[in-house]
């Protein structure tokens, strides 16, 4: 089953395109991951899936409905939910506020205590920092409450915009770990990653997006092989 | 200078503090959730207070009981004006929502001119008075305080304690955080400015039963409030309050100085740019 279906898709800043007709799925269950350099157009990608920025051409389907002009918040609501780049948290409210704010739809309100134990369960680090101002946290601390407020929403399908960005090593390679449980909850997710070696190595299937076009897509170990792929993203 | 005349402008000038806070509130409420300074506001407070009065005159309503009808037919007015005047320039940059406000300013103005001219009204209100030595305290400006008090509370608790505050905090931080967690931003924007035009209109309703007043009567509060709101910092509430005591207070003591009357705005406006010069973050901002 295809959860999300992106067909054909082109938009951009005012005058500049950036997006030039590109097609993607996301199957259910599996983690789908997007490589490219930057400027490839990762970002721009999720912003008009999400519909924070329009789409020129092209459609975007969720769970079968089309939902290309479908505006940001209903989105959320029906599932597709995305944990943006830098974070975006509600720097000025508590981390519990924050994952309050995450179970606004209406589905994630009423288990909004179990979701918020699971959530726990996986990040322990967020109880015990559950009543600081989300500003004051480090910047990993910081990404955690962004894939926790992700889940409070008991998204359908979690997209990660740069999850590693600007994080130690030792951070990363934690967040990873919470993929990976994520995934062997069967959990359909996008990641689109500068750390092409990690979502490469942990991702079902990969896209490698160059100038706003599918260059290249397979299962992510066969992409992992590709010559290309290993020149260009991996530095071997 | 003696005693009882300085306790009596010291309390005076608190007592009015509070309703000077409660008009203030609405315009940093509507500010700090979506940076829009509503010029509108002055006019709004005199429309709080010929609701009021209307309410009294034609139904013989009780002004306390129209406060709460007034209120209501505020956040009602705010949703309206939100989505006809303001919506629409919401990312624009700021001197366009200045321009939008403003021309909702003068379409009140000029329309509450032709119907009520510009002549003074008044509400004829009395509650009795309090006497403890040489300070005498009317039950209208007690009553007022106290409802400026309860209205500040219930808006604290509305943001910290509900999730539809909790919403409007969060769009304020990051609108487009909110869109991305399911949170319908328009309609919390709209939602905010109904409160704020709901807390200036009961502000109005209140200072009608203190003091005389015409249609052009807001622009004196507006002022106020724009002092008021930097000197608590922009959007924060409970600062507004405590601001509106602080210029309470400057007035009470400002009429038993020797300086003239007339010089009391002097005085207010040389507060508001030293604020802004040392610590524009105002008084009581967090940050």
């Amino acid at each position: 089953m295809i959860a999300l279906d992106v067909q054909r898709i082109e938009s951009g800043y005012g005058e500049v395109q950036i997006l030039w007709g590109l097609s993607l799925a996301l199957e259910e269950g599996r983690l789908t991951t997007i490589v490219g350099a930057n400027g490839s157009g990762k970002t721009t990608l999720l912003r008009t899936i999400m519909g924070l920025i329009p789409a020129w051409k092209g459609s975007v389907s969720f769970e079968g409905r089309d939902v290309t002009h479908l505006s940001t918040h209903k989105k959320a609501q029906m599932g597709l939910v995305l944990v943006p780049e830098a974070r975006q948290l509600f720097t000025d409210m508590t981390v519990l506020e924050n994952l309050e704010m995450g179970a606004t739809p209406a589905r994630a309100r009423s288990e909004y205590r179990q979701t918020l134990e699971w959530v726990f369960d996986l990040l322990p680090r967020l109880k015990e920092r559950m009543n600081q101002r989300a500003g004051t946290l480090s910047g990993g601390e910081q990404q955690m409450v962004a894939i926790a407020r992700g889940l409070m929403s008991k998204p359908k399908a979690l997209m990660f915009d740069e999850l590693s960005l600007g994080l130690s090593p030792v951070m990363v390679m934690s967040l990873f770990e919470v993929i990976v449980k994520l995934k062997q909850q069967r959990l359909t997710m996008l990641l689109v990653e500068q750390n092409v070696q990690m979502a490469l190595a942990v991702s079902d299937y990969a896209y490698v997006l160059s100038n706003g076009r599918v260059e290249l897509e397979g299962e992510a170990k066969k992409v992992r092989e590709m010559e290309a792929v290993r020149k260009a993203y991996l530095g071997l | 200078m003696n005693i009882d005349a300085l306790s009596a402008s010291i309390v005076d000038g608190l007592m009015i503090g509070f309703i000077y806070g409660l008009a203030a509130m609405g315009l940093t409420l509507i500010f700090g959730v979506m940076r829009v300074v509503n010029l509108a506001h002055g006019p709004v407070i005199a429309v709080g207070m010929f609701a009021v009065l209307l309410l009294a005159q034609n139904l013989g309503l009780n002004p306390y009981l129209g406060l709460v009808i007034v209120m209501l037919l505020g956040l009602a007015t705010g949703i309206g004006m939100y989505f006809i005047a303001v919506h629409r320039v919401i990312d624009a940059p700021e001197l366009t929502t200045l321009l939008a406000t403003f021309s909702v300013n003068l379409m009140i103005i000029g329309i509450g001119t032709v119907l009520f001219s510009t002549s003074p009204r008044a509400l004829d209100v009395s509650l009795g008075s309090v006497r403890t030595g040489a300070v005498t305290i009317l039950g209208t400006k007690l009553v007022a305080d106290l409802i400026a008090v309860i209205a500040t509370v219930g808006l604290y608790y509305f943001l910290y304690r509900t999730r539809a505050g909790k919403s409007v905090r969060a769009v304020a931080n990051n609108r487009a955080a909110a869109e991305l967690m399911g949170i319908n931003s328009t309609w919390i924007l709209a939602l905010s400015f109904g409160i704020g035009i709901a807390l200036a209109m009961g502000s109005g309703s209140l200072l009608a039963t203190l003091f005389s007043f015409t249609i052009l009567s807001g622009t004196v509060y507006e002022v106020k409030s724009f002092v008021i709101v930097v000197l608590g910092g922009l959007g924060n509430p409970v600062g507004a309050l405590l601001g509106g005591i602080v210029i309470g207070l400057l007035e009470g003591l400002a009429t038993i100085s020797p300086l003239p009357v007339g010089w009391v705005p002097v005085i207010e406006f040389g507060v508001f740019v030293i604020i802004l010069l040392v610590r524009p973050t105002g008084l009581f901002g967090a940050r």
